[in-house]
C-alpha cells in the first residue's frame, strides 16, 4: 500500500509532479506567510476599535497615526536600527577579518563562544545587562565596594539601548561579514601589497569591495531585525524611548485597538521594504559604476 | 652572451628558511644578474616556492641576506620593494576591468589618469591585447591565456626590477603553454627586464631561461646555463630530472670499467666499459651511468659496439618522428631506447649496444 503513491506520482506528466511536490511549501508560504499578511493590511482597513472583519473599508485608521506623534516612534526604530548597524560594521569588521583570515583554527573557538551566547534567550540575557547596570549592581556596585565611587544606575538612557541592541545582534553581522572576508583570495590580497598597496590601500581597494557581499547581508539582517525589536528599548530603556514595535504591541493589548494596530504594522511593513529594496539596488548600481568607471 | 658577466642583481648568500623544525630553504647562495631569464626549477616540496616568496618578501628568511642592487633587502615588506611577482593563480582582481588591473600599480603611485591609461594602452599593446576591445572588459570574462597576458602586463606596469614568476603556465593547457612560454622569453628579451621563473618542469626551464638553478630538498644541486645542464648535469638527480633517461645503477672495481647491477635478483653485475671521468672512482661507492634513449640502438649481427647486451622487447610507443621502446634486460631492469621511425624493429629479442663515449658516470 505504501508504494502506490509513488508509483501513482511518476504516471504524472513531470509538471503536475512538480506542482504537486511543492504543494507542501506553498501551502506553508500560503498560510503562514500570504494569510497573515492580507489580515493584517484588510484589518488596518477596518473602522477603529472593532473586531470584525466583515465591514466597509475605510482609511480612518491612517488618517488618525498621521494625525498623531506616531512618526516619532517610526524616527526613533529607524534611527536605533541605523546606529546599531553603523556601530556593529566597526565592531564586527575587525573581528570578522581576524576570524576569517588570521586566528586560523583560534577563529572556530571565537564563533562557538558567540553561538553559545544564543542558546540563551535574548531576555534574560537582557536582564543580565541590567543586572550589571542598575544601581548598585554589578557596576555601580562594584565601584562603590572598592572604589568608593557612588554612581547611580546606568539604565533607561538611549546609549544603554544602542548597547544592548549591539549586544544582542553582533552574531547577524558578524557571520555574514566572515563569510564576505573568506571569500576575498588571499593571494588576490597579497598582490595588492606586492604591487606597492599599503595596507590601508589593500582594505580600501581589496578586502571592502570583495568583501561588499558580506557586508550588505550582515547590514541588512540587522537592519531588519532591530528596526523591529522592541525588548531592548523596553528592559533597558524604561519608558525613555518608545520604538515603533512597542507602539503596535500596545495598540493590540492595552488599547484594544486591532485596527489601528494593524494600519501601523502595514505601514511599517511598506517602510521597511522600501528601504530595504532601495539599499539593494543602490548597491547593485554602486557595483555596475565600479566596474565601468576608469 | 654575456649575461653571466652582467653585474648581479640580487645576491641571495647563504639563506635559510626554518618552519619549525622542518627546513625548507637550506643554506642557499646564488645571484641573478642583470637582465637575464633566471629559472629556479625543483619537484614539489623542494623548496622554491618558499625561496620565490622570501625574494619578493612575502616571506622573511631566517638566516641569511638578501641584496638588491648591493642594498640589504631582509627586512624590506613587498610593497616596499623594487620587484613584483606574478602570482600562480594571477590573482588578478575581480572586482576590476583589464585597464583598471593594468593600472593599479599606477594609482597606488598615483600617476595621473592620461599618464595611466597610456601606459595601459601601450603595455596592452606589447601583449598582443587589443586596448580598444579588451581596457574596458572585466577580467572574469578573459580566458586563461588573456588572464595570464593581463597579469603580466600588471606587472610590468609596477616597473619591477626584477620580476618573478611562480609557476603562472602551470593551470594552461600544453599547447598554449608553449606558445605562451615563448613569448615571454620575447617580452623579457624586448623589455630587458629581469626575470626570475619558479617552475617544476625542467622542460619549460630549459626552453625560456638563460640560466637555470636546480633545486632538491631546500638546496641547490646545479646552476648553469640550459646547454650545460643538458651536456653535463651534475649528478643523478639532476640527470632525472631533465626527463626520460637512463641511470644504470653501477659499482666501479677498477679504471675504464664498471660492474651493472641490473636488479635485486642474485643475477651477476653486466661488466660495461666507461669513460674517464671526473667522477672519483676509487671508493667502490655506488654510481650511475647516464646513457641518453638516443644514444643506445639495436645491433645487428656482426655489427660493432663498445657495450652490448641481449634485450627483451616489451613496448613500443609513438614519438612521432621517433619510436620509443621499453626493453627489458633482467627481470626489473627497464631501459627507454628512442630510435628514427625509420629504423622501426618489430623483433622481441634483440641486442642492444651503446658506445662508451655516449655514457657518463655520475654520483647518485
Amino acid at each position: 500500500m505504501s508504494t502506490s503513491l509513488p508509483l501513482k506520482l511518476r504516471t504524472l506528466a513531470p509538471g503536475l509532479r512538480g506542482f504537486l511536490s511543492s504543494t507542501p511549501f506553498l501551502l506553508l508560504m500560503l498560510f503562514g506567510f500570504v494569510a497573515p499578511l492580507v489580515c493584517v493590511v484588510w484589518f488596518g482597513l477596518m473602522p477603529p476599535r472593532t473586531f470584525e472583519v466583515a465591514q466597509m473599508p475605510t482609511l480612518e485608521n491612517y488618517r488618525t497615526i498621521f494625525g498623531q506623534t506616531y512618526f516619532k516612534s517610526i524616527l526613533w526604530s529607524l534611527g536605533l536600527a541605523v546606529a546599531t548597524v553603523m556601530i556593529l560594521l566597526v565592531v564586527c569588521y575587525p573581528l570578522a577579518f581576524a576570524i576569517a583570515k588570521i586566528f586560523k583554527g583560534g577563529g572556530y573557538f571565537v564563533t562557538y563562544a558567540i553561538v553559545t551566547s544564543l542558546f540563551v534567550s535574548e531576555n534574560i540575557r537582557l536582564f543580565g545587562w541590567v543586572i550589571g547596570f542598575m544601581k548598585n549592581g554589578v557596576v555601580g556596585g562594584t565601584l562603590a565596594r572598592y572604589f568608593e565611587i557612588d554612581i547611580d544606575s546606568l539604565l533607561y538612557n538611549i546609549p544603554v539601548i544602542i548597547l544592548g541592541m549591539v549586544y544582542v545582534y553582533l552574531p547577524f553581522m558578524l557571520f555574514p561579514l566572515v563569510l564576505g572576508l573568506k571569500m576575498v583570495p588571499d593571494q588576490v590580497r597579497e598582490a595588492a601589497f606586492d604591487l606597492g598597496a599599503s595596507r590601508w590601500q589593500v582594505f580600501r581597494k581589496i578586502d571592502l569591495p570583495l568583501s561588499m557581499p558580506g557586508v550588505m547581508i550582515g547590514s541588512l539582517l540587522v537592519f531588519v531585525l532591530s528596526i523591529g525589536a522592541i525588548s531592548e528599548a523596553k528592559i533597558l530603556g524604561g519608558q525613555k524611548v518608545v520604538t515603533i514595535a512597542s507602539d503596535i504591541e500596545s495598540e493590540f493589548t492595552y488599547a484594544q485597538n486591532w485596527p489601528l494596530g494593524s494600519a501601523l504594522s502595514t505601514l511599517f511593513i511598506a517602510l521597511t521594504t522600501i528601504v530595504v529594496f532601495s539599499v539593494l539596488g543602490r548597491f547593485d548600481l554602486e557595483k555596475l559604476l565600479g566596474k565601468k568607471s576608469s | 652572451m654575456l649575461l653571466s658577466t652582467a653585474p648581479p642583481i640580487m645576491e641571495v648568500s647563504g639563506v635559510t628558511k626554518r618552519f619549525d623544525r622542518f627546513t625548507a630553504v637550506d643554506d642557499v647562495t646564488f645571484e641573478i644578474h642583470d637582465g637575464e631569464f633566471f629559472t629556479l626549477v625543483g619537484p614539489s616540496g623542494s623548496g622554491k616556492t618558499t625561496l620565490l616568496r622570501m625574494l619578493v618578501g612575502m616571506e622573511k628568511p631566517s638566516s641569511g641576506e638578501l641584496r638588491l642592487r648591493g642594498k640589504r633587502i631582509n627586512d624590506l615588506s613587498p610593497n616596499k620593494r623594487p620587484t613584483c611577482m606574478v602570482f600562480q593563480s594571477l590573482a588578478l582582481f575581480p572586482h576590476m576591468t583589464v585597464g583598471q588591473n593594468v593600472e593599479f600599480p599606477m594609482t597606488i603611485r598615483g600617476v595621473s589618469g592620461g599618464d595611466r591609461r597610456t601606459r595601459s594602452w601601450e603595455l596592452l599593446n606589447l601583449l598582443h591585447l587589443n586596448p580598444e576591445q579588451y581596457y574596458r572588459k572585466n577580467v572574469t570574462q578573459c580566458s586563461g591565456g588573456e588572464r595570464q597576458r593581463v597579469a603580466l602586463a600588471r606587472a610590468l606596469a609596477y616597473d619591477p626590477d626584477i620580476l618573478f614568476f611562480d609557476e603562472p603556465l602551470s593551470a594552461i593547457d600544453a599547447q598554449l603553454r608553449k606558445v605562451l612560454q615563448k613569448e615571454l622569453k620575447d617580452i623579457q628579451r624586448r623589455t630587458k627586464k629581469t626575470f626570475c621563473y619558479v617552475t617544476h618542469s625542467l622542460e619549460e626551464a630549459m626552453v625560456m631561461s638563460d640560466r637555470v638553478a636546480i633545486l632538491r630538498k631546500g638546496s641547490i644541486e646545479q646552476i648553469a646555463t640550459p646547454d650545460e645542464i643538458y651536456a653535463s648535469p651534475k649528478n643523478a638527480f639532476v640527470a632525472e630530472f631533465m626527463g626520460e633517461v637512463n641511470l644504470l645503477s653501477i659499482t666501479i672495481p677498477g679504471d675504464g670499467v664498471a660492474h651493472w647491477h641490473t636488479g635485486r635478483n642474485a643475477m651477476p653485475p653486466i661488466t660495461v666499459k666507461i669513460p674517464a671521468s671526473a667522477v672519483p672512482v676509487e671508493d667502490g661507492a655506488a654510481r650511475k651511468l647516464l646513457i641518453r634513449p638516443e644514444s643506445l640502438r639495436f645491433i645487428a649481427p656482426g655489427e660493432a659496439a663498445d657495450n652490448s647486451v641481449p634485450v627483451r622487447i616489451l613496448n613500443e610507443f609513438s614519438l612521432g618522428s621517433r619510436i620509443q621502446y621499453h626493453v627489458g634486460v633482467a627481470a626489473d631492469c627497464t631501459l627507454i631506447v628512442e630510435r628514427l621511425r625509420e629504423e622501426r624493429t618489430t623483433a622481441t629479442e634483440a641486442v642492444l649496444g651503446w658506445d662508451t663515449r655516449d655514457s657518463q658516470v655520475l654520483e647518485s
